[in-house]
C-alpha cells in the first residue's frame, strides 16, 4: 500500500436545505482500487463533482499528491491528473468513437496524428472492437459507449480515475470483461481508481478496500467482508434495523 | 432642478409598463421553468394575438379587452396544437436544435403577418379605455391604468394556481424534477400541455391590453420576445414573484431612459440591462437554483 | 516537416477549394458582366462567407451565435466612416473593422462564456447585441445614410463603377475563410471546439478550457466578419443604422443550421442555395408577398429541427459514407 495520493477533509456539499455532502473524509492511497458504495442518493456522485472541480464544495478541502485541488474548475484538476467517467454516459454522438477519445489524447499530446495514434491504442487496451473505431458515438450500443467513456478518460494520462457507477445497466458476462480491464488499467499503466457503486457486487469483488456513505456520510470503512457484515451497512442498504 | 411630479409621472409609466411586461413574460416562465424548453417565438405568439384581436375587434365593432373571450381559449388550444406538433419532439434535444425550432416557427409567424397585413401597423377602431385620469399634474391614460391593473390580477390569480391547486402542485413538481414527479404519478405530458397552453393564452391576454393603447404590426413578436427573455433572465426561476419584479424593474429602467434619453432608443435601455444582468448575475436576481 | 497538401487539410479538400475557386471566377463571364447579376453573385458570396464563418463558433463549438450581422456592419461602420469622413483607406479601414469586432466580441464572450451559464442566455445576448449596436448608431448618426465617395474609383478608395472587383475581393474571403474551416476542423482547435459543442461538461473534464476555446472561435468569427463589413459597406455604397439587421443575423444562423452544424459542404450548399433562392422569390413575390423566403426558411427550420437535425449536412455524409465504404477506409 502507497500513501494517500487524494485526501479529502471535511468536505460539505448544500444544495438549498439539503445537505448532500456532510463533512466527508477519505484517503485513497497510491495505486488501490478503492470502492465507494452506497445506496442512492448517498452522495456519491456529488462528492465526485466536488473533488473533479464541477461543483464548489461549501466547507472542507481536497488534496491531491499533496496539492490543494479544491475548487478549481474541471479542465484544471484533470491537468493535474484526475479524470473521471460518467453515470449516465455524455457520449459525443456526431463524432466517431476514435475522434472522441483523440480529443481526450489531445491533452498531452498536441498533433492531431500523435494524438489519433494514441486514442488507437488505448481503444485497443480497453478492448474496444477495431471495426468499430470509425462508428458515430450515437451508433453505438451501451457497454460500447462505457468503454469509449473509459478510453476517453484514459486518454487524459491519468494518474487517478473515478469511474462513477461504470458497470450500471451491464449484463453479468459484460460486468466480468469491464473488470479485468479495470484490472489491467491499474496493474500495466499503474492508475490509482476510485469506482463508486449502489450495487456492490461488481466491486466486492474488485477493490480490497471499501468506504460506505450514507445521507453524505461515511458510515464505515474496511475490507468488503468487513463492510458486509457491519450493521450500519445491512441497515443502511436494507432501510431496517437488522434482527 | 428636477420636478418631482415629472418624475412620479415617469414613474407611474414604467410601473404601469412592467405590470404589463410582467404578464408578458409570466407564460414564458412558466414554460422555460417547467419544461425546461427554450422558446424563442413567445413573443410572436403576442404578435399573433395583437393581429386576432384586431380583426374581431374590427369585425364585431367591439372594445379589444371583449375580443379576450375568444381569443384566450383559443390561443389556450393553439399552444396545446403547437405543442403537439413542434415542441414534443424536440423536448430534451440540445438546446440548439429546441432554439432553431422555435426560430423557425418565429420567422414562419412573423412573416405570415407580414404576408397578409404587410408592414402598416393596425390600430382598433375603438376602445373604452379611451379617457385619460388626470390627478393633479400627474397623466394615466385609462388604457394604460386598466392593463396595468389586470395584468396585476392575473398574475395574483396564475400565483394562487400554482400554489393552491392540485394542477399547481403538479407543475412545480414537474418543474423540481421531472423523473420524481412522473414516479408520483404525475402525468407529466398532460401538464406540459397545459403549462405550455396556459403560457400561450396568457399572451393572448396581453396582446387584447396591449391592443387597448398601441397597434399591431409584424416587429411586436422581437420586441415582446426578447423583452420576456430579459425578464426570465432576471427573474431566474424565481416565481411569480421574480417576474413581476424584473417586469417593474425594466419598466421603470425604460420609461426613465425614454422620458431622459431618447424615446427611440427604448429596446436600448431594455437590452443593456439584459446584458449587465447577465455579466453580473448569470442566474438571475431572484433565481433559487 | 508539414507537406504542402496536408496544410491545406488533405487532398480532396485541395481540390475542392481549387473547384470552387474556379467556378466562382467564372461567374461574371456566365453572367455576361451584367451589372445586377454580378451585383447579386456578390451578395451569395457575402452571406457565404458569413455562415461560413458563423460555422466556427455555431457550427463546430455549438454557440448559437446570431450577431453575424452586428459584428459585420459595426467592421463597415468603422471602415466606412473612416473612408467617408477622414478618407482612410479601407486596406486600413478593414483590419480596423476586424479589430473592433473582435474586441465587442471579447466583451460579449468573455462574461457569458464562463462555465456552467446556459447557452440559451449567448444567443439572447448575442439577438440584443445587434439591437443595442444599432440604437447606439441610431443616437449617434440619426436615421441619415452616410453615403461613400462616389466617383472615385480606385484601389485606395476600393470604390470601383463596376461591381468585377468587389466580388472578386469577396470570392477570395471567402476561399479563404473555406480554408480557415477546413484548417480548424482538422486541428486540436476543432476536435475541442466540436467537443464543446458536442457536451460542454464532457468537454470540460476531458481537460477543455471551455471558455478560452469558445472565446478562440468567436474572436476567429467576429474578426472575419469585421473585415468583410468593409467591402460590404463599399459594395452597397451606404452606412447607416440600418446595416444593424438583426433579422439577417438570425438568417446567416438559419442557414448554419439548415446546411448541418459543423458540415463545410452542407453549410456552403445552404448558403448558397438559400441565398439564390431568396432572390429568385423576391424577384417573383417580392411586391405582393414580402418576406416569403424567411417564411419558407421558418418552416425549414422546423422541418429540419424536428424530423433531420444533421440538415442537409445528413444527406451529405449518406453519400460520402458510401464512396468510403468503396475506397479506403480511415
Amino acid at each position: 500500500m502507497g500513501s494517500a495520493i487524494l485526501s479529502v477533509r471535511n468536505v460539505t456539499k448544500r444544495f438549498g436545505g439539503l445537505v448532500a455532502v456532510n463533512r466527508m473524509s477519505m484517503d485513497v492511497r497510491s495505486n488501490e482500487m478503492l470502492g465507494l458504495i452506497g445506496p442512492n442518493g448517498a452522495g456519491k456522485t456529488t462528492l465526485f463533482n466536488c473533488i473533479t472541480g464541477v461543483y464548489k464544495p461549501d466547507e472542507g478541502r481536497v488534496f491531491f499528491e499533496g496539492r490543494e485541488i479544491t475548487g478549481l474548475p474541471p479542465h484544471v484538476v484533470v491537468k493535474r491528473g484526475i479524470a473521471r467517467t460518467w453515470q449516465k454516459v455524455r457520449p459525443f454522438k456526431k463524432m466517431t468513437v476514435l475522434d472522441a477519445v483523440t480529443v481526450g489524447a489531445l491533452l498531452k499530446i498536441p498533433s492531431v496524428e500523435s494524438a489519433k495514434e494514441r486514442a488507437r491504442e488505448v481503444l485497443e487496451f480497453v478492448g474496444f472492437p477495431k471495426e468499430k473505431f470509425a462508428r458515430l458515438g450515437s451508433e453505438i450500443t451501451l457497454i460500447e459507449h462505457k468503454l469509449v467513456d473509459l478510453a476517453r478518460a484514459l486518454a487524459t494520462g491519468p494518474k487517478l480515475l473515478l469511474l462513477d457507477e461504470v458497470a450500471a445497466g451491464l449484463r453479468p458476462h459484460e460486468m466480468d470483461t469491464l473488470a479485468k480491464v479495470l484490472l489491467r488499467i491499474r496493474d500495466e499503466l499503474g492508475v490509482t481508481m476510485v469506482i463508486v457503486e449502489h450495487v456492490m457486487r461488481f466491486v466486492m469483488n474488485l477493490s480490497e478496500r471499501i468506504i460506505v456513505m450514507h445521507e453524505g456520510v461515511k458510515i464505515a470503512e474496511g475490507t468488503p467482508k468487513e463492510v458486509a457484515s457491519d450493521p450500519r451497512v445491512i441497515e443502511a442498504y436494507l432501510g431496517t434495523k437488522p434482527v | 432642478m428636477i420636478d418631482p411630479a415629472y418624475v412620479t409621472q415617469i414613474l407611474i409609466n414604467g410601473v404601469l409598463m412592467g405590470l404589463l411586461y410582467s404578464l408578458v413574460a409570466l407564460g414564458l416562465a412558466l414554460i422555460f421553468g417547467v419544461m425546461d424548453i427554450i422558446n424563442f417565438a413567445h413573443g410572436d405568439f403576442v404578435m399573433l394575438g395583437a393581429y386576432l384581436t384586431f380583426l374581431i375587434a374590427t369585425y364585431f365593432l367591439i372594445d379589444p379587452t371583449v375580443t379576450i373571450a375568444l381569443t384566450v381559449p383559443l390561443f389556450f388550444l393553439l399552444g396545446i396544437a403547437v405543442y403537439k406538433a413542434i415542441i414534443k419532439p424536440v423536448l430534451g434535444a440540445e438546446p440548439l436544435i429546441q432554439i432553431a425550432v422555435t426560430v423557425g416557427l418565429l420567422m414562419f409567424l412573423r412573416n405570415l403577418a407580414l404576408a397578409i397585413f404587410h408592414a402598416e401597423p393596425r390600430g382598433v377602431p375603438y376602445t373604452v379605455f379611451s379617457t385619460p385620469i388626470t390627478i393633479g399634474p400627474i397623466t394615466i391614460p385609462l388604457s394604460r391604468a386598466a392593463a396595468g391593473a389586470v395584468s396585476l390580477a392575473v398574475l395574483y390569480i396564475v400565483h394562487l394556481l400554482l400554489t393552491r391547486t392540485r394542477w399547481g402542485i403538479a407543475v412545480r413538481a414537474t418543474a423540481d424534477d421531472r423523473e420524481a414527479a412522473a414516479l408520483m404519478g404525475i402525468n407529466v405530458e398532460r401538464v406540459y400541455y397545459t403549462t405550455f397552453g396556459l403560457g400561450t393564452a396568457l399572451t393572448a391576454l396581453a396582446a387584447a391590453l396591449i391592443m387597448t393603447f398601441s397597434r399591431a404590426d409584424p416587429y411586436l413578436g422581437l420586441l415582446y420576445g426578447l423583452l420576456s427573455w430579459v425578464i426570465v433572465a432576471m427573474g431566474g426561476l424565481g416565481g411569480v414573484v421574480g417576474v413581476l419584479a424584473s417586469g417593474l424593474i425594466l419598466g421603470i429602467i425604460e420609461s426613465f431612459g425614454m422620458s431622459l434619453i431618447s424615446a427611440g432608443a427604448r429596446e436600448l435601455f431594455l437590452y443593456v440591462t439584459f446584458l449587465v444582468v447577465l455579466w453580473v448575475r448569470p442566474r438571475g436576481l431572484f433565481g433559487r437554483r | 516537416m508539414v507537406k504542402p497538401v496536408a496544410l491545406l487539410g488533405g487532398k480532396s479538400a485541395l481540390y475542392s477549394i481549387i473547384a470552387i475557386a474556379i467556378a466562382l471566377a467564372l461567374i461574371p463571364l456566365v453572367l455576361g458582366y451584367n451589372m445586377y447579376y454580378v451585383y447579386l453573385a456578390a451578395q451569395v458570396v457575402l452571406v457565404t462567407i458569413m455562415v461560413l464563418a458563423w460555422n466556427i463558433i455555431g457550427g463546430y463549438a455549438g454557440q448559437l451565435d446570431l450577431a453575424s450581422s452586428g459584428y459585420m456592419a459595426l467592421g463597415g461602420a468603422v471602415s466606412g466612416l473612416l473612408l467617408a469622413f477622414y478618407n482612410v483607406t479601407p486596406w486600413l479601414g478593414m483590419p480596423l473593422g476586424a479589430l473592433t469586432a473582435a474586441g465587442l466580441a471579447f466583451l460579449m464572450g468573455y462574461p457569458t462564456f464562463r462555465f456552467g451559464v446556459k447557452e440559451v442566455w449567448y444567443a439572447l445576448s448575442t439577438a440584443a447585441l445587434v439591437v443595442i449596436l444599432q440604437r447606439v448608431f441610431w443616437l449617434i448618426y440619426g436615421s441619415t445614410e452616410i453615403y461613400m465617395p462616389i466617383h472615385r474609383w480606385s484601389w485606395y478608395h476600393l470604390r470601383f463603377s463596376r461591381y468585377e472587383p468587389l466580388y472578386y475581393m469577396l470570392v477570395v474571403i471567402l476561399l479563404v475563410t473555406l480554408w480557415l474551416n477546413i484548417r480548424i476542423k482538422n486541428s486540436k482547435l476543432g476536435y475541442y471546439l466540436t467537443a464543446i459543442g458536442e457536451d460542454e461538461l464532457a468537454a470540460e473534464a476531458l481537460g477543455i478550457d471551455t471558455r478560452r476555446y469558445k472565446l478562440y472561435a468567436l474572436l476567429i468569427y467576429a474578426s472575419i466578419l469585421g473585415f468583410v463589413g468593409g467591402i460590404y459597406v463599399n459594395l452597397t455604397s451606404i452606412v447607416s443604422f440600418r446595416m444593424f439587421d438583426p433579422w439577417l443575423g438570425i438568417v446567416v444562423a438559419v442557414m448554419g443550421i439548415i446546411g448541418g452544424l459543423g458540415s463545410i459542404a452542407g453549410v456552403f450548399m445552404a448558403a448558397v442555395i438559400l441565398r439564390t433562392l431568396e432572390e429568385y422569390l423576391r424577384s417573383m413575390f417580392g411586391a405582393t408577398i414580402p418576406g416569403i423566403h424567411l417564411l419558407i426558411y421558418g418552416l425549414l427550420l422546423i422541418v429540419v429541427g424536428v424530423l433531420k437535425p444533421e440538415g442537409f449536412a445528413g444527406f451529405l455524409k449518406y453519400f460520402r459514407r458510401r464512396l468510403a465504404r468503396g475506397g479506403s477506409g480511415g
